[in-house]
């Protein structure tokens, strides 16, 4: 395979990876979670390394794992205290634990490469270069740790996937069920973190959180089911990984820079243009809205007044200018829609309801 | 009889969904008036665009014949307490002198008048011991105390609260509803959004009944009948006991979950 | 202390030390507004705005730089808002997203920088982590007239924007403009953001922002006690950060402060009396022995 072909591969399944916890993530209002994890991964490694001194030991990779879920358990230590709100928790924990990576690498480690930029901005333009033999292949390292990664990932996906569901959206009912709400939770953060951790090396640990996060938060906006929402996030993530890769290589700058700003246009272009929640629609569903909407207010108005004493003014076109706050041009076109449509006559000056219109305003109310 | 509150064809909506729909309420001048009615029918929103803190889509509102904007110093609003993080490091006289700010205007801070006022505020609603004590550190009904005295602190003629009594220990019950006759004693006008029909016949001079439209509204006697609860209610009541509600004597009170 | 008579540190501990004091102060209004996270996804939202910034006038002024991140990071707080109140994306979402994409797009800007033949855009890269060592007296300059505006916005409307931060249907119902001061707010902690990024870079930022605040809390029961500890402990803690790295080699003064600030913050938190967790501990052991 050629370097090119191995790279996008290697941003095609990272991206995989990287949506399906993700998806979780999103739906549990836990999205600056993986914020916090991409980052503090970094402190694992790094004490990792000092302990076991060898660059390539697996301590680094558990190190690493186990920082992510423990930067978890800190945060609802914290938040738990009832003294610190979470988002402040969050805010609190993972600065410091980064802080310390940062410091330790600057201190110790200063010449051996660990790259603390490379944390942030990974380089997968690289990755083909950093190559073992896996199984008689010889393969780039990120693909073997992706593609294990990915692997794991999807199984827990199906192994759990009720569970996983029943969590997060009714974890009273799965608590009383018998199914610990816990347990999923940290399975939840023990994958992100893994798969953080796999990832970052390659690109960095911005663009984990771009795909974990853009990809299904965009696909929320297109569905309300989670099997579609979780296909359509793999796909937007794919498709953001790979038009990101070719950009960044017509124009020759960060891979994984670029692929995070496309998760970011796709989620742009959805959020205008979905099918019914987009800005267009809504804007267009408001205007189709707000006529019928301002129907319903003048045939009910008309309703509650008919017959009364002072149906002589409340009846009467003007007074609908002036207490229902309608601009006299908005006002002339409803008055005319509603004629149109036989919901109301014009008797002398007023305007009085057809039976029609009764119909029209009495289910006005029901709904 | 002068009316404090106009509220005329007041339409609020959420999105496409109407909350109130055309509602129309005159509040007369000094009366005690609960405004009743199932969760989600619209009772708070109907308070939050009174005061402004709701656009309506339609309908106005005017306090003593004028809009509300140019009145807003004659109205006092008292809040539900969950409305607030109460770990706000904040202590009890502070919240009350809040409630000076308005007549404060912009630059100047709060001297010793002010500070003065909000005590014999806290003095009314029997928590001046508590002046500096942090607000997290009271009970329900000491927090709601403390929204009313803020309340009282600014001084104005018509009160409106958004169920004061919820979630209150009896003896600040009994304390909220003697400062609120005190109030009409004073002549000043007081609505509240009240939960509890059981107490609807004693405490409050008149009643308006909202299920998204006005049901019925006037004097207690007169409208807090069983018909207009079942309208209101729309059929969902238990019936208890007698005696509470204006003939024919049954009376009733919410279904849970409404 | 040779921190004060040498220049170079002197401007690194007093620029770190205006780092402190003004994030402390103004971070007491995030942490209260529930907006901590607000602070480090605008943090990172700014990388785009400094690395256009320097693309498009080829200076490193500070002033200039200042100006290009509080545009990106408020650009970016307004994305947030719009997206929040249209879509029925939670605000957790909408910030991780702002965040990664924002910042992504800014290392398209670095690495296309990088390119460029030009010396002195190496520093960009430093905004990730900081560059306090390398603080020079304008960057003081540029600090004061950033952060002195800010603050004094917050002291001349102390009542209304406590009353706000408190209580904004209170607040709206006797005509306050609630929207504005949401407004200056969210413009003062990007003011404060600016500015700290400068020493401890985009990463760290949240914590100068968050730390000193939730410290402070512990010990007090006012606001106005508060921002004032909390401008006291940021202001310590950065002398603190500044005074160690100059202990050894490859200490890097950006995380020293913050590691400084977040063990203030720790023993707040356990030690305060009245809210601390061992007063707590110790009270409830009373209690139980009372019984």
């Amino acid at each position: 395979m050629s370097p090119q072909l191995e790279v996008q591969l290697i941003a095609v399944i990272v991206a995989t990876t990287c949506t399906l916890p993700g998806v979780f993530l999103v739906l549990r209002r836990m999205a600056m979670l993986s914020d916090a994890i991409s980052h503090t991964v970094l402190l694992g490694i790094v004490l990792a390394y000092l302990i076991s001194n060898s660059l390539t030991s697996p301590l680094l990779f558990i190190g690493a794992v186990a920082m992510g879920v423990i930067t978890v358990w800190l945060v609802e230590l914290v938040s738990g205290s009832r003294l610190v709100h979470e988002d402040s928790a969050i805010g609190l924990v993972f600065p410091a634990l980064f802080a310390l990576a940062v410091l330790l690498i600057s201190r110790f480690a200063g010449n051996v490469h660990l790259d603390t930029d490379s944390v942030l901005l990974g380089e997968l333009a690289f990755a083909p270069f950093d190559r073992i033999v896996f199984f008689g292949l010889d393969l780039p390292r990120a693909l073997v740790g992706g593609i294990g990664t990915l692997i794991l990932n999807l199984t827990l996906l199906l192994l759990f996937y009720k569970e996983l569901k029943l969590v997060t959206f009714d974890p009273a009912l799965a608590a009383t069920l018998g199914f610990t709400p816990t347990l999923i939770h940290y399975g939840l953060m023990t994958s992100v973190s893994l798969t953080a951790v796999t990832a970052f090396d390659a690109v960095g640990s911005v663009l984990v959180v771009a795909l974990m996060i853009a990809p299904p938060a965009t696909a929320y906006l297109l569905t309300d089911r989670l099997p579609r929402m979780i296909v359509l996030s793999v796909a937007i993530g794919i498709a953001a990984a790979l038009s990101g890769y070719w950009l960044a290589r017509l124009f020759d700058v960060s891979i994984a820079g670029t692929m995070a700003t496309m998760t970011g246009v796709a989620f742009l272009g959805t959020f205008l243009f979905a099918p019914r929640r987009g800005i267009v629609a809504q804007v267009r569903q408001q205007q189709i809205n707000r006529e019928r909407f301002a129907l319903q207010m003048l045939t009910l108005h008309l309703l509650n007044h008919e017959g009364t004493g002072n149906a002589g003014v409340e009846c009467h076109p003007h007074h609908l200018i002036e207490e229902l706050r309608w601009p006299a041009s908005f006002a002339v076109t409803i008055v005319r829609r509603a004629e149109q449509k036989g919901l109301v006559q014009r008797q002398g000056e007023l305007l009085i309801l057809t039976e029609q219109g009764r119909q029209f305003a009495d289910a006005a109310i029901v709904a | 009889m002068e009316i404090a509150v106009d509220i005329q064809d007041l339409t609020v909506a959420y999105g496409d969904k109407p909350v109130l729909w055309d509602v129309d309420l005159q509040v007369p001048r000094g009366v005690l008036m609960a405004i009743i009615g199932p969760n989600g029918a619209g009772k708070t929103t109907l308070l939050k665009s009174t005061l402004g803190l709701v656009k309506p889509a339609a309908g106005s509102v005017r306090i003593f014949g004028k809009p509300y904007e140019q009145q807003r110093h004659l109205i006092a609003y008292v809040p539900q307490r969950s409305s607030v993080d109460w770990d706000f490091p904040t202590t009890v006289l502070d919240v009350v002198l809040m409630g000076r700010y308005g007549h404060l205007g912009w630059f100047r801070r709060p001297g010793r008048a002010e500070r003065a006022a909000a005590l014999a505020a806290l003095e009314q609603v029997q928590m001046a011991e508590f002046a500096h004590r942090q607000i997290g550190q009271l009970s329900g009904g000491q927090q709601q105390r403390v929204f009313l005295a803020r309340a009282l602190a600014q001084d104005a003629e018509i009160y409106f609260m958004d169920e004061p009594f919820q979630g209150v220990d009896a003896v600040t019950e009994r304390a909220i509803i003697n400062i609120l006759r005190d109030l009409r004693a004073a002549g000043k006008t007081v609505v509240v959004v009240h939960h509890d029909l059981q107490t609807v016949t004693e405490y409050f001079d008149q009643v308006a009944l909202i299920n998204v439209r006005r049901i019925a509204a006037g004097p207690v006697h007169d409208v807090f009948t069983e018909a207009n609860l079942r309208a209101t209610y729309g059929g969902r009541l238990a019936l208890l006991e007698t005696s509470r509600v204006a003939a024919p004597a049954s009376s009733a009170a919410p279904a849970p979950g409404d | 202390m040779e921190l004060f008579t040498d220049y170079t540190l002197r401007t690194v501990t007093i620029g770190a030390m205006l780092l402190g004091a003004i994030s402390g102060f103004l971070g007491c209004f995030a942490v209260l507004r529930r907006q901590a996270l607000l602070g480090d996804a605008m943090s990172h939202a700014a990388l785009p705005g400094i690395a256009l910034a320097f693309l498009l006038t080829g200076q490193r002024d500070p002033f200039i730089l200042f100006v290009g991140a509080a545009s990106a990071a408020l650009l970016a707080a307004l994305w947030l808002l719009v997206v929040v109140r249209t879509a029925r994306i939670k605000d957790d979402a909408a910030l991780a997203l702002i965040l990664a994409v924002f910042f992504g797009f800014g290392l398209v800007l670095l690495s296309y920088l990088q390119r460029q033949p030009n010396a002195a855009q190496a520093g960009l890269k430093s905004f990730l982590f900081g560059q306090a060592a390398a603080l020079i007296e304008r960057d003081l300059w540029a600090m004061l007239v950033v952060g002195v505006p800010a603050l004094a916005l917050v002291l001349i409307f102390w009542p209304q924007v406590k009353l706000v931060t408190f209580d904004p249907d209170f607040a709206r119902s006797i005509g306050l403009p609630v929207r504005g001061f949401d407004v200056l707010l969210t413009v003062v902690i990007v003011a404060a953001i600016v500015i700290g990024i400068q020493t401890v870079g985009v990463v760290l930022m949240s914590a100068m922002l968050v730390a000193p605040a939730v410290a402070a809390r512990q010990w007090t029961n006012r606001l106005e006690t508060m921002v004032v500890l909390a401008a006291g402990f940021g202001a310590l803690a950065a002398m603190a950060g500044a005074w160690l790295s100059t202990l050894g080699e490859g200490l890097a003064t950006g995380p020293l402060i913050v590691l400084m600030m977040s063990l203030v913050t720790v023993l707040s938190l356990v030690f305060a009396p009245g809210r601390g967790l061992l007063w707590r501990n110790l009270r409830r052991r009373q209690v139980l022995q009372a019984s």
